[in-house]
């Protein structure tokens, strides 16, 4: 208790840098796969990828980031087994912010495929199993996220198959595609604005404060679906065949109606990845925050605070500025079997199981999703080559980052046991 | 900087490559043609630079071949199966190999076939390259059949591509049966090792013509998976 009272302002000025930190590295590093697809689908350029990940990463995060930040911050760990020594909670989250960060430098310079989500749950999980005892960690809860990190993939992967035999069979495959391309795809918009706000209205903007009755909720997300359909029906209707360009390939006109439906769905990718990864970094901070707080009380039923979803939103952006535009690069460039309706149908798939996944508080991995979707569509016959030694990869970054981000986290918390209660 | 795993998740599409492939064969046995007129002008000149011709383009064929068997590891997901396209290249690269035979056998025996044959085995070769290039154009619509993720409506066009195949081919089945009809009474008037070398030549151009049909066969096969 005492060092609570008599450190929690260093404690909790460490806690904010760690935090922004790790929002940094979020937005800095994470943010490129979230937009790889839609920038490797030539539909929008990086310094456009940019500009809409930093208003749509920005904004998923501060209105939609809540739900997620509550499982980091209180539902991994059984807090009751806490009211003791409210300090342990502390370090460990510290502990758990450092580790997942120092975790995941070392993986990238080595050219390993990490995941933040993974990186910060191994590490809590660790700390709280070995620092604190197994009973301090809420297992089932541990379970139910391990599951998603199962089925959100298999989930996105089957939403972009759906998705995509509906594009193949309403457009692609059709007289006129392109025709058919202007006429249906304000409905697909519609569905991008409607699904991505319908979850954020009923599950995220409780945290800021903002909350509706059902029925209003659905007007809102049905007017504002509309309203995302209009403004593309305007775009859209700008954009005019031009015989020319299908003389080699039949579809080229119509691949720039669904580029437009694309700048939609970045958006709502940069959404989605704002609202789930958000938590990884201010999770801790917000768990930190409540014990300082209260000066000491475990449980007490603080809310979460805005200003530090600011503060995850701020790093993220500040990532994306100071560094994210170089690994956008990097990962569009190599893209190049990626049409824009194939990458439509695999980001809104991916788009929609993440912003599910953040409405449910869920951490998932926004890459891995993301992976799911394509092969999705893979699956349905739209794309002409897909390396599945990627799904190796992942099998191999979960054996890999879970033990390694608790293995660390346990160390950082030791020692920060030892620097500040000294026995 | 670590590779992305959305990068390595997608490899380089062999529709491209494949294409590439198909144009070179043709390339090949396109030349037959101008073979025919060389050999009816008796300018053996000119027929060797065809033949060096073919024979390097049936060369830059190989390479890509190579290079597309390399570049395809059998951890891709594709929308067909990586057998059948393998086999498709293996049936496309067989059209480059024939005509390499065919100008080779032509050329160094300076081969000239008796005049009641002459005007058929040049009609014959035409429809033999007339078949390959309808392949060719099949080969050609992969882009749309991937882009419509093959859908019905694409199939049923390559569809009726492939129809024309067959029936450019068994026309070439007709001719060669013609040719052989006419053949059979000269044969005790001519030198019997020529009339050897007439049949085969004979033979390989209808082997072209069926190589080609395989081609368009084999890529129904590729299409329903």
């Amino acid at each position: 208790m005492d060092i609570i009272l008599n450190h929690g302002d260093l404690l909790l000025a460490l806690a904010v840098i760690f935090g922004l930190f790790m929002a940094w590295g979020v937005g800095a590093n994470d943010v490129a796969n979230a937009m790889g697809t839609s920038v490797g689908s030539k539909a929008i350029t990086v310094k456009q990828a940019i500009i809409i990940a930093i208003i749509f990463e920005f904004a998923g995060a501060f209105l939609a980031g809540g739900e997620v930040t509550a499982t980091i911050r209180k539902g991994i760990l059984d807090s009751a087994l806490f009211s003791e020594n409210p300090q342990l909670l502390v370090y460990g989250m510290l502990a758990s912010l450092l580790a997942a960060g120092f975790w995941l430098l070392i993986a990238s310079s080595l050219g390993w495929p990490v995941s933040t989500t993974h990186s910060i749950v191994g590490a809590i999980v660790g700390f709280g199993a070995v620092g604190v005892g197994i009973d301090a960690v809420a297992w089932g809860k541990v379970g139910n996220i391990a599951m998603s990190w199962i089925v959100s993939p298999i989930l996105a992967g089957t939403i972009a198959f759906v998705l995509f035999r509906s594009l193949q069979n309403l457009i692609i495959d059709t007289a006129n595609p392109f025709d058919n391309a202007k006429k249906y795809v304000p409905y697909y918009m519609f569905l991008v604005g409607f699904v991505i706000s319908l979850v954020t209205i009923f599950k995220g903007l409780k945290h800021i404060g903002l909350s509706f009755p059902t029925d209003t909720s659905y007007y809102l997300a049905i007017g504002f679906g509309v309203l995302v359909a209009s403004v593309g029906t305007i775009i859209i209707r700008r954009i005019n065949i031009d015989p020319d360009e299908n003389e080699d390939f039949y579809f080229t006109s119509m691949e720039r109606v669904f580029s437009v439906l694309m700048v939609i769905t970045a958006a709502a990718m940069a959404f989605a990845h704002g609202s789930n990864d958000v938590a990884n970094a201010i999770g801790p901070l917000a768990a930190i925050y409540a014990v300082i707080e209260s000066g000491g009380i475990i449980g007490s039923k603080s809310a979460l605070p805005i200003w530090i979803l600011l503060i995850g939103g701020g790093g993220i952006v500040f990532g994306l500025i100071t560094y994210g535009h170089k690994v956008i690069a990097t990962v569009g460039t190599g893209i190049t079997q990626l049409t824009p309706s194939r990458g439509f149908a695999a980001t809104l798939a991916a788009a929609s199981t993440v912003v599910i996944s953040s409405g449910t508080g869920l951490p998932v991995s926004t890459t891995q999703v993301l992976v799911g979707a394509v092969l999705g569509v893979g699956l349905a016959r739209g794309m002409a080559a897909l390396d599945t030694r990627v799904i190796n990869k992942i099998f191999l970054s979960w054996i890999i980052t879970l033990p390694a981000g608790a293995l660390m986290s346990i160390l950082f918390f030791f020692a920060l046991k030892g620097a500040f209660s000294p026995l | 900087m670590a590779k992305s795993i959305i990068d390595g998740l997608f490899g380089k599409s062999p529709i491209r490559p494949l294409q590439q492939h198909m144009t070179r064969a043709h390339s090949c046995i396109k030349q037959l043609n101008d073979i025919m007129i060389a050999m009816q002008k008796q300018d053996w000149d000119a027929g060797e630079k065809i033949r060096t011709n073919i024979s390097k383009n049936e060369q830059e064929a190989d390479v890509l071949k190579k290079k597309l068997r390399m570049g395809l590891p059998s951890t891709f997901m594709m929308p067909f199966s990586r057998r059948d396209l393998l086999d498709l290249l293996l049936i496309q690269d067989s059209i480059a190999n024939i005509s390499k035979d065919v100008s080779g056998l032509i050329c160094n025996r300076k081969m000239i076939f008796p005049k009641e044959i002459s005007k058929d085995v040049v009609e014959l070769t035409k429809y033999c390259v007339k078949t390959s290039s309808k392949a060719l154009k099949a080969i050609n619509e992969l882009d749309e059949l991937l882009e419509t993720a093959f859908g019905d409506r694409e199939r049923k066009r390559v569809g009726n591509i492939i129809k024309e195949i067959n029936n450019l081919e068994s026309k070439t089945d007709s001719i060669q049966h013609k040719i052989r009809k006419k053949l059979f009474p000269l044969e005790s008037t001519l030198p019997a090792v020529d009339v050897v070398f007439y049949y085969r030549a004979i033979e390989l151009l209808g082997e072209l013509a069926d190589s080609a049909q395989k081609v368009g066969s084999r890529l129904e096969v590729l299409l329903a998976k």
